[in-house]
């Protein structure tokens, strides 16, 4: 019985890297839908591909370039680059299509410059192509300083498509709900997953590029002295990670509908951890890309799960992302460093294979149980005080405090104390303060609230683009903000939240500016 | 037909220069169709640069070389490739991640519709293996689950099938064969010298060259001694012309030894007790003494490299145990060994000995360095002192103790290893293929070497593949046998004998 | 009778030493500050102490030239170690804590009396050095004992450990105005104190490689592991070693870093230091295959990327522009390196043949 599952294991043994990543993002989803019933809903299921279509795309490139042994870290640099230009281009009123195959041509030619550092100046892949990512993102800010945002209906149609599935629709459509749906870079993240699959299994090149990865580096020479072209090959590779670089901007500025220098930060990290879960080792010459999509899977289902969980702050999601990356290179660690150097004797594989087996199935299990029991730590933890529910913004009333004359209307949700506030200041130097039930009035001097629009309008800079929404769930006891501010016939609010990193630069300050004139709102006893 | 134009490959006057060093010096060679030619020299003879020069590979500064009458300029490997010459190099340069049929055809692969047609190309692989070399073989598995012998029957039917190979060049192939697979390659190598190609073989083995080849050409540093037929060349004149020396040194080992033998003491300086290792070695028992050298004989693969490695601590052993002096050891490890005072000199020169970038000196020193911990350093005048120390004893030709070690040619780099072990002062030494690849002159050194060591009261494991030199410097010899120890001889015992404990019972 | 020769100062063996391409970088970049920007090299002293440019590039530096020191002896083993931006901001973070626990609360407690601190000076940099170690320690235990790649191992702490020193801190940004806390950035003696620090590590981490076996043992390990091996070498634990020693020199850089700017800003503090450490290394000329490397080199090519930013500044660059001109100087400096030039170079500068 041993030695036919062991056959059948040897069989499979190649893919049950990818296969356990597999297993892993659809269980850990399964697990969550046990526990959330949100999760239960299958829109929220496809929006795992719709947040992390510009990932797919530029992971499948960077699993071409990782399975020839090389590295490219200037991805995020393209991303952000295609996102700001053809913010920029489409403002100016150039035609989408132009745009679009631009940005790829771009992206090709970034891709095919470092690809002849690393190919004929031999300059190793991490120097050329970090010195690519610095280079993109320095010319990021030669386009424009500030995020522009993308207006255009050609990309606003390209992002908001609703894509239906075929037999989902219709069991939607029995039972009354939604039908879920998928959007356009979905789609074409799932075209070029096909497209490489392909590459990979049936064309010379696919093949020339496993030939060039692997074996601790020793295959290059080999495949040079087989005759394979190389050079041609690994330039090939970077222009092609080059495109998808250049695609997934595309995807990314689709789905955030503006462009800016800063965006995708450490994005080229996630691209290298997906496609390392999904099975490819960073030498080299093995894996698939297939496996590339499970991977990205389960960063987007570990982002899920955190949003779902709720009570964990933002920067959980980077440290679970780098315990499961462990994880993982750990257990291909394990496997690959029981290659002997030598052709092994019957009875030695034996016991090796043997080995690796017990070592596959108890790490599997390790996995799994791991992530059943985040989750029910998550559940059953005893909870602090009650969750805090965040109350939704009250715009329109923050709107009706500016009608009435107030230059700043400020409403402040959680915190320590789960409160709802809303605020107004006036040019009189009033302050007025209610939580829904109390009301509180403090008196400022007008110039103190002159002071503290000035702060915030001008030097803040809230009109200008700088300033923008953003809002993430709050961690235990942040607050999560939002001030509307109205100057010189401007009125503009935004939202935010406290302890996160997507805050804009001067938006804390407004926050800290804004604190000292608060009055405090007792709650009735 | 005239003489020359039998010739399928005529290499002119070629010359090439590396810095510090004229690797090839105005050498001449030509290669006739359907002939199996042997290359042979010394380490640094130029034996690899002239492959290099006519595979394209590198280029040569002058010379001419014609093809078929017609001169050519090989550029680049695959132009070598596109002329029809071919190589199989000694490290299969193939890619074991990738299956034998990719492995032959990659680059080459028959297409349908636009796409790979995977099922014809296992068939093109599988015949190419089988009618043109016999081998039949599962060709959709990878490359590395396959032996080095299986890997290099690949290597010879990529050859052959990507081009109309005219030219097949064979680089020390037989290195990690065993004795069924060389005899199996040779079968091969006939069979495709009567369909007209020309082959080049290069190799160490005297043997195997007057078992198969038609001509010998001899290098010696850089230049061409000459190129002779095989039938009229006798071995004697052949090791004369490739190292120029008398071969009455090799009389007088057999000498030394018989004297040496008087002073071997009777207790055992180490002694292994049922020391096994699960997939290695099955359980064995060894005695060293002092003042006697051990020879251990066998076939590739019966498992002299593993003994000698569970000797030495670099493997963990799952039975049995060593006692040293008397004392059991426990720590299983090179530092434990060192310590001990028990050395090793490991088979692979490149990857498990040298430390390439660095100096002669710190190679030399290294190990003694480590015996003495992290912080307890030998200071730059002590490591000078005993760097020219073992240079001028074991006559290490670099031009300073400065030089890079991989700079220096194989057999000299096998000097400066055996110098990391003796200054570490060792009771035993264990010797792992010391004298492989490396010209007959350096052999004879260190054979001579072995025995004084013995002669100065060492305890010595000498381990060569060459059953001549086993016989010649041993008091004792082992025979392995898959990975088993099967019997001990005296030193004097006929070569008969040991053949046969080698073969075993099938013989 | 071969001798112990001493070395000659031909032509030759000035360009083959390792210090050449960085020194030649450094000074064509000073070349550039002469020629374009007047005053640059001025030197003045204000109550004793020395102020200007150059002493600019020196103290801002600092922290590059610390992550370069711990970043050599990785990058010989033939590793690397991508965390110590991250390393950095978990120690700072770690202090910050320590001085300022109110942080926790989330409530922006504005603490005014610049000699409060709510642990002593010296429990604050111990407790972050120990945390620095630690992460040193899990990056050298997970190269070493598991085996896997550095790059990957430390991947994972540079992608968590942000998330880590978030934690510390609960995501806050914990404003630091402990005075003498701010000395180790800002302190001047004649010199800058962060400058001290690094001249005592340096002298540290030169005395332990060089006058110690380690350094051999390095260049051994990181040239050919299993030769190392065969000597007996303990490839493992000169690994752990050399992985820990990196975190303490990121965890001091950390406290520099984060004295400078009087915060400790998890997200903020390091990023993409160590990718200029990693590139003083290479200017430096330490191969990233491991082997061979040169502590002082590593300092000069750390220089050589701060002199870059200061003379950019100086000219008016905007910082955005920075970055993309960093990227072009450094691909000049790999040609510098690369094979076709210094094949170049050498032929130049071969001893004449004899006649």
């Amino acid at each position: 019985m041993l030695q036919q599952t062991s056959n059948f294991f040897s069989k499979i043994r190649k893919f049950i890297p990818m296969l356990s990543t597999a297993f892993l993002a659809l269980a850990a989803y399964g697990v969550g839908a046990y526990f959330f019933v949100g999760m239960r809903n299958p829109q929220v299921f496809f929006n795992l591909f719709k947040n992390s279509s510009y990932l797919l795309i530029s992971a499948i490139g960077m699993t071409f370039v990782i399975l020839t042994g090389g590295i490219d870290l200037s991805v995020s640099g393209v991303v952000a680059l295609t996102s700001v230009s053809s913010a920029v281009l489409l403002r100016e009123g150039w035609n989408p299509w132009v745009v679009i195959l631009l940005m790829l041509a771009m992206g090709m030619t970034i891709g095919f410059i470092m690809g002849n550092f690393i190919v004929r100046l031999k300059v190793q892949p991490f120097i050329a192509t970090l010195a690519g990512m610095w280079f993109a993102r320095g010319m990021c800010f030669f386009v424009s300083d500030n995020a522009v945002q993308i207006d255009h209906p050609f990309f606003q149609v390209l992002g908001k498509t609703k894509l239906l599935i075929p037999g989902l629709k219709e069991l939607a459509e029995a039972q009354g709900t939604q039908p879920p749906y998928i959007t356009i870079p979905v789609a074409v993240g799932f075209i070029l997953l096909a497209v490489t699959i392909f590459i990979t299994a049936y064309t010379r090149f696919g093949r020339s590029v496993y030939a060039i990865g692997g074996n601790e580096g020793r295959n290059e020479q080999s495949a040079r002295l087989m005759g394979l072209p190389v050079d041609r090959i690994k330039l090939m590779v970077y222009t092609f990670n080059g495109f998808c670089s250049a695609l997934a901007g595309i995807a990314f500025s689709v789905f955030v509908f503006s462009g800016h220098g800063l965006y995708a930060p450490g994005m080229e990290l996630d691209a290298i951890a997906s496609v390392v879960m999904g099975g490819t080792m960073l030498s080299g010459g093995a894996g698939y890309v297939f496996g590339t999509f499970f991977g990205v899977l389960v960063l987007a289902v570990t982002q899920a799960l955190i949003q779902f969980i709720g009570t964990l702050s933002s920067w959980w999601t980077k440290i679970v992302i780098g315990a499961l990356t462990l994880t993982f290179i750990g257990v291909q660690s394990v496997l690959a460093n029981r290659k002997a150097s030598r052709a092994l004797t019957p009875q030695e594989m034996k016991v090796v294979r043997r080995k690796q087996l017990m070592q596959a199935f108890g790490i599997g299990i390790a996995v799994v149980a791991l992530v059943f029991a985040v989750n029910l730590l998550f559940k059953y933890a005893p909870e602090p005080a009650a969750q805090c529910t965040v109350a939704p913004f009250r715009k329109e009333d923050a709107a009706n405090l500016i009608k009435d004359g107030a230059v700043i209307a400020y409403q402040r949700v959680a915190g320590p104390r789960c409160v709802d506030e809303l605020f107004g200041f006036y040019p009189d130097g009033r302050v007025t303060g209610t939580d829904g039930v109390n009301k509180v009035e403090n008196q400022a001097t007008p110039a103190e609230v002159e002071q503290l629009l000035t702060s915030i309008a001008v030097d803040n800079q809230w009109f200008t683009a700088e300033i923008y929404d953003t809002f993430l769930t709050p961690c235990r006891q942040c607050f999560v903000h939002y001030i509307l501010v109205s100057y010189n016939g401007q009125v503009k609010g935004a939202t935010g939240t406290d302890g996160t990193t997507a805050l804009p630069p001067f938006y804390l300050s407004s926050i800290s500016d804004l604190r000292p004139l608060l009055p405090v709102i007792n709650p009735a006893p | 037909m005239s003489e020359s134009d039998q010739n399928i490959l005529a290499m002119e006057s070629i010359s090439k220069a590396f810095p510090g060093v004229q690797a090839l010096d105005d050498v001449s060679f030509t290669l006739k169709r359907g002939e199996i030619h042997c290359l042979v020299g010394e380490n640094g003879a130029g034996k690899s640069t002239l492959i290099k020069a006519l595979t394209g590979v590198d280029h040569p500064d002058s010379g001419k070389i014609t093809l078929n009458g017609k001169e050519v300029h090989v550029r680049s490997p695959q132009e070598g490739q596109a002329l029809g010459i071919s190589t199989v190099y000694q490290e299969i340069n193939l890619c074991p991640n990738l299956t034998v049929a990719e492995n032959i055809l990659i680059g080459h692969e028959p297409h349908k519709m636009g796409r790979i047609d995977w099922t014809k190309t296992n068939a093109l692989a599988s015949d190419t293996l089988q009618r043109l070399l016999g081998v039949d073989i599962d060709v959709a598995k990878p490359l590395g689950s396959y032996t080095v012998a299986i890997q290099q029957m690949v290597a010879i039917a990529r050859a052959l099938y990507i081009t109309s190979s005219k030219i097949l060049i064979l680089d020390e192939p037989t290195s990690s064969l065993d004795v069924n697979e060389t005899q199996h390659l040779f079968s091969v190598m006939r069979r495709l010298k009567n369909e007209g190609m020309g082959i080049i073989f290069i190799t160490h083995f005297i043997d195997q060259v007057y078992q198969i080849s038609d001509r010998i050409t001899v290098l010696r540093n850089g230049k061409l001694v000459g190129t002779y037929y095989t039938a009229s060349l006798s071995r004697l004149e052949l090791i004369t012309k490739m190292i120029g020396r008398s071969l009455a040194e090799f009389d007088d080992l057999t000498k030394t030894k018989r004297e040496i033998k008087k002073r071997i003491k009777s207790e055992a300086l180490l002694h292994a007790d049922g020391l096994g290792r699960a997939g290695a070695i099955e359980p064995f028992d060894l005695e060293l003494h002092a003042g006697e050298v051990v020879g251990l004989a066998g076939l590739l693969g019966s498992g002299r490299t593993e003994t000698a490695n569970l000797l030495f601590g670099s493997d963990r052993p799952d039975h049995g145990s060593i006692t040293m002096n008397g004392e059991l050891v426990h720590e299983y490890s090179p530092l434990g060994s060192i310590l001990r005072g028990v050395s090793l000199c490991p088979e692979d020169r490149k990857a498990d000995g040298i430390v390439d970038n660095l100096t002669v000196r710190e190679n030399i020193i290294l190990a003694m360095q480590s015996s003495r911990g992290w912080f307890n350093f030998l200071s730059l005048p002590q490591q000078y002192e005993i760097a020219e120390k073992y240079i001028k004893l074991l006559e290490i030709a670099t031009p300073s103790p400065d030089q890079p070690v991989k700079n220096l040619s194989g057999g000299n780099q096998q000097k400066v290893i055996l110098a990391r072990s003796l200054a570490t002062n060792p009771k035993v030494l264990i010797l792992d293929e010391p004298t492989r690849g490396i010209d007959v002159g350096t052999k004879a050194e260190i054979q001579k070497l072995v025995l004084s060591l013995a002669e100065e009261g060492k305890a010595i494991v000498f381990i060569s593949s060459e059953l001549d030199e086993v016989m010649r410097t041993s008091h004792r010899i082992v025979v392995m046998r898959d990975r088993v120890k099967v019997s001990e001889f005296p030193g004097d015992v006929g070569a008969h004998e040991i053949m046969q404990a080698i073969a075993g019972s099938e013989s | 009778m071969r001798k112990f020769t001493k070395p000659s100062f031909t032509l030759r063996s000035i360009t083959e030493s390792r210090l050449f391409f960085p020194l030649v970088a450094l000074s064509l970049i000073l070349l550039f500050d002469l020629i374009f920007i007047p005053g640059f090299f001025a030197i003045e002293s204000k109550d004793g102490d020395l102020r200007g440019s150059l002493i600019d590039i020196l103290r801002n530096g600092s922290t590059v030239m610390l992550l370069a020191i711990g970043m050599t002896l990785v990058i010989a083993t033939g590793g690397v170690d991508l965390s110590v931006g991250a390393v950095m901001a978990i120690s700072a973070s770690m202090a910050g804590i320590l001085m300022n626990p109110a942080a926790l609360r989330n409530e922006v407690f504005f603490v005014t009396d610049p000699y409060y601190t709510f642990q002593p000076l010296w429990l604050v940099i111990v407790a972050a050095l120990v945390v620095a170690i630690i992460c040193g320690l899990w990056n050298g235990l997970l190269v070493s004992y598991m085996r896997i790649q550095p790059m990957v191992a430390t991947l994972i702490l540079m992608i968590s450990g942000r998330g880590i020193a978030q934690l510390i801190t609960n995501g806050v940004r914990v404003q630091i105005t402990y005075a003498p806390y701010a000395y180790i950035g800002q302190g001047w003696v004649i010199l800058p104190f962060s400058l001290y620090i690094v001249a005592f590590i340096f002298a540290l981490t030169w005395l332990l490689t060089r006058k110690t076996a380690i350094g051999m043992f390095i260049e051994s390990v990181g040239t050919n592991f299993r030769s190392s091996f065969f000597s007996g070498i303990n490839e493992k634990r000169i690994k752990l070693v050399v992985y820990t020693f990196c975190g303490f020199c990121a965890g001091i850089a950390g406290l520099i870093a984060s004295s400078n700017i009087k915060t400790s800003d998890a997200n903020n503090l390091g990023f993409a230091t160590e990718l200029d450490a990693i590139l003083a290394v290479v200017i430096g000329g330490t191969s990233m295959a491991g082997g061979r490397f040169s502590l002082l080199a590593s300092m000069i090519g750390a220089l050589v990327m701060q002199a870059i930013t200061q003379s950019m500044y100086a000219v008016g660059v905007p910082a955005f522009a920075l970055q993309a001109i960093k990227a072009v100087v450094v691909i000049l400096v790999i040609l510098l390196y690369s094979e076709q030039v210094r094949g170049f170079v050498r032929n130049i500068t071969a001893p004449k043949k004899e006649v």
